[in-house]
């Protein structure tokens, strides 16, 4: 290793404030701002749940808190049906695209990326500091659609023509166009940050970090980032049709002008799916470094897991199908489409066996971050099983479009996005604002949202199975369905202590901000190269250009001075060079 | 002890960052533009064909714009050509003529809007229709996309500025604007003469 | 290989893509057989597009990673056409 002191950062100039605090290009602050932005919008997807679930819950009584919202969405309480559609569809579109993907990839990406490779930013920071105020403009366009005539999308998340593509058909005109813009500025937003992911960890790694020493949430992030960009293309061709449609007459999806819905479908789903394993890649990889260092042990099976994620984002583009095995397609196709969906159970069941070895036999430490982790992978463990009954053609005959299907996806992707994602937060807030979190607050806060999340959707796989259907106004309009009414009244209690139950996170992640113990460099004694500068890192990130001489799971090596070897610690002369 | 540069010291691919950022982004750019390209084939061969309606168009003019475009990606790879040969002086009028021809594409196509239109073939006339503003709109937009990148690079040029920033850059634009030539090069026997 | 010599090799390039246009537009007048004549023109189009592609983007002389981030894609494109053949062409 040749002795060269390398230098990480040219002075610059003094920047303004709003060259520096807002419009900065320092992928530090951009991954706050996502993160930020991500969590305000995960507030109102919240508030969305409450008027939800409280309709479901008693369809024909006012909802509490409610009398302020105006007509013609709500009458003194009383909700209007077209406004019910609405919540549900604006409730899936924030989670999905305005809370998952900012906390996950924005937020967590955007931030660890450059300090895991070692890198003083990401390659391209201006574009990464375009992507987040696209994101923010997409975020201002869906939120200004509630203020417009006519209200937000009410077509689903999914946005179904021929309900979508025909103003008629909702009474929506305006909030509708504006969610396509939403979406496609959204799209624009993470195709320039995927962009900037892909190129930053091909090339600037640091000396000594060959693809095989990466830390796992960096191999997450950069799969995630391949499948968003490949799969988005459709959907945004899709989209574009679609506001065609909508605004100059013309005929995609629209039988009457000679078009086809279920092309739609099919663009939307081969975009759809991917994106699922977009945003649920990001927060395995905050477990899988989470697990390591809170159990004191390498994980387990490093090179399985890499295998099983590029196995697992190659089946994701063949398997989309699955969602519209009763939409009217080709009966032929449901078979493959079913082969394929089980068979990508198996990357994700090795991985989960992956991480269940990685506990075993390990000095567990039950902080705040590992519980969390022991939540994702009770909680996933259910969700990935659930999803196998979705995805045989047979089975999906009945469950489809029911709170099956509801709680399955519930239980995969609150898992992914809040235990993996607050895991993510708790884990990584000492380095992202120099303060540790709180940690009775912490365990509270896990405890609770354990409980409640389990007790709102495991009584949903029992709807479902009962015939209750999604996306209606009233169950009770349903003699079928009235002896179900106690579970869904069960389930919207459990659902308001759901809510409630985030109160000690949002405590906590602000208090901490100015009353948090001042953090360490190193407080959890991990090895990764985020770790190995200071809690909030400095401008350019590392003093000099860190070299790497192992991968990043050397916890507890026999004969080792301590239980943990950061990636960039030379080993004492005398002792063998650079491990694998 | 040498001090070198960040650049110096990072193992990896050498390709230089903006150059894969731009294949990564054309990545994407091909699903979608396919994404849309495979919609309007197998809808057209579903519906028989859609011959009655895309007999409207104009093969002559779609062809005479495919000379323009293909020409200005000449012009363009000329451009960095004289780029990678240090030849400064030679860069500016390549990517002029690549900006006028470009602007001359996007005057054709809207002298072509402008007749179907008048003509009552509107994006609500027909299924083929509603295919082809879509496909040859989005395409017209990356054009003008790239019409401004080019004509922002050449201000740099003629200015002098920035010049080795500016020659990697002539080459991402340049592969920016040949594929938006190979899209359209797609697109014309799809539309236009099938 | 020197910078000089790519000069006429562009040119020769576009050369090759107006007169592949030519003959696909003579294909489409030319009273082939309809599916023959979309078979060569297409068969055309891609020829042209390899072309810009190999040597106006310069893919000669990319490595193997450049290769893939552009040939992936299209053999996506590819399988979904082909999965939505069912669905769109011969339903009903």
């Amino acid at each position: 290793m040749s002795q060269v002191a390398v230098v990480t950062h040219h002075a610059h100039e003094e920047t303004s404030f709003w060259r520096k605090y807002v419009f900065s290009v320092d992928h530090k602050v951009i991954g706050r701002q996502y993160l930020t932005l991500g969590l305000c919008m995960a507030l109102l997807g919240g508030a969305t749940v409450y008027v939800i679930r409280w309709q479901l819950a008693w369809p024909e009584t006012p909802i509490p808190l409610t009398s302020w919202v105006p007509e013609p969405a709500m009458y003194d309480g009383q909700l209007d049906p077209s406004f019910y559609n609405q919540l549900v569809t604006m409730h899936g579109t924030i989670m999905v695209f305005f809370v998952a993907m900012p906390i996950l990839l924005g937020g967590l990406g955007n931030f660890l990326l450059p300090l895991m490779i070692g890198a003083d930013d990401m390659a391209l920071p201006r574009l990464n500091m375009m992507s987040f105020w696209t994101f923010f403009t997409a975020s201002a366009v869906l939120l200004s659609s509630f203020f417009v005539s006519g209200g937000p999308a009410a077509a689903g998340w999914t946005g179904y023509p021929p309900l979508s593509a025909n103003p008629e058909y909702t009474g929506v005109h305006g909030g509708m166009n504006l969610w396509i813009l939403a979406l496609a500025l959204e799209f624009a937003s993470f195709l320039m940050g995927g962009v900037n992911f892909l190129t930053t960890a091909i090339n600037m790694r640091a000396p000594g970090l060959s693809f095989f020493r990466l830390p796992l949430m960096v191999w997450m992030q950069l799969t995630a980032g391949v499948l968003f960009l490949l799969s988005v293309g459709p959907i945004i061709g899709g989209a574009v049709m679609l506001l065609l449609d909508r605004t100059i007459g013309s005929g995609f999806f629209l039988p009457e002008r000679g078009g086809d819905p279920l092309l739609w479908q099919h663009l939307f789903w081969f975009f759809g799916h991917p994106e699922v394993y977009v945003v649920l890649l990001p927060g395995v990889g905050a477990v899988l470094e989470i697990l390591p260092v809170f159990a004191r042990k390498p994980i387990f099976g490093y090179r399985t897991i890499v295998y099983s994620t590029i196995i697992a984002g190659v089946l994701s583009f063949v398997v989309w199908a699955h969602h519209m095995f009763v939409a009217g397609i080709d009966p032929r196709l449901a078979m493959p489409f079913s082969i394929t969906t089980i068979l990508i159970s198996v990357p994700f069941a090795i991985m989960t066996f992956a991480m269940i070895a990685t506990l075993w036999g390990g000095s567990i430490e039950f902080r705040t971050p590992m519980l969390f982790t022991f939540g994702f992978l009770i909680t996933f463990l259910i969700g990935g099983v659930t999803g196998i009954f979705n995805g045989s053609a047979a089975v999906d005959i009945f469950i489809h479009g029911t709170y099956f299907v509801v709680a399955h996806f519930h239980y995969t992707l609150f898992p992914t996005v809040f235990f993996a994602g607050f895991a993510g937060i708790y884990y990584w807030y000492p380095k992202m604002f120099g303060r540790m979190m709180n940690e009775a607050l912490g365990k509270l806060h896990f405890w609770l949202t354990f409980v409640a999340f389990n007790l709102v959707f495991l009584p949903m796989f029992v709807l479902g199975i009962g015939g209750h259907m999604r996306r209606i106004y009233n169950p009770l309009q349903y003699d079928f369905l009235k002896p179900l009414a106690p579970v869904n009244q069960f389930i919207t209690m459990a659902a308001v202590a759901l809510l409630l139950s985030q109160i000690p996170f949002i405590l906590n992640f602000i208090g901490s901000l100015w009353f948090g113990e001042k953090a360490a460099d190193n407080p959890w004694r991990a090895n990764t190269l985020e770790w190995s500068t200071s809690s909030p890192p400095p401008h350019g990130n590392f003093a000099t250009v860190p070299t790497v001489y192992r991968g990043p799971y050397e916890y507890s090596r026999p004969g080792a001075a301590q239980d943990f070897l950061p990636q960039t610690q030379p080993l004492p002369t005398g002792a063998a060079a650079a491990g694998a | 002890m040498t001090t070198v540069s960040i650049e110096a010291a990072r193992v990896g691919e050498r390709i230089p960052s903006g150059k894969l950022a731009m294949w990564w982004f054309l990545a994407s750019e091909i699903m979608t533009f396919g994404g849309l390209l495979a919609a309007f084939v197998l809808r057209r061969f579903a519906a028989g064909g859609w011959e009655d309606q895309a007999a409207h168009v104009s093969t002559r003019i779609a062809a005479f714009n495919t000379l323009l475009l293909v020409s200005s990606s000449l012009t363009l790879v000329q451009a960095h050509a004289a780029v990678k040969a240090d030849q400064r002086n030679r860069v500016a009028p390549y990517l002029l003529c690549t900006i006028v021809l470009g602007l001359a594409f996007l005057a054709v196509k809207g002298y072509e809007y402008s007749g179907e239109i008048a003509h009552g073939f509107t994006p609500s006339a027909g299924p083929f229709w509603s295919f082809y503003y879509g496909l040859t709109g989005l395409h017209a937009l990356h054009v003008l996309a790239g019409v401004i990148v080019n004509a922002a690079l050449y201000v740099l040029v003629i200015r002098g500025r920035l010049w080795p920033r500016v020659q990697q850059r002539v080459e991402y634009a340049g592969l920016y604007w040949h594929f938006v030539d190979i899209v359209w090069i797609f697109l014309f026997p799809l539309v236009y003469l099938s | 290989m020197s910078d000089e010599s790519r000069f006429p090799s562009y040119v020769a390039i576009w050369s090759w893509l107006v007169a592949l246009l030519v003959a696909a537009l003579f294909c489409a007048y030319v009273p082939f057989g309809k599916a023959l004549a979309i078979f060569l023109i297409f068969t055309l189009a891609v020829i042209k597009a390899f072309l810009v592609a190999r040597h106006y983007m310069h893919l000669r002389t990319e490595g193997l990673l450049i290769y893939a981030i552009a040939g992936v894609p299209v053999l996506l494109l590819l399988g979904l056409t082909l999965a939505l053949v069912p669905d769109i062409i011969f339903r009903r």
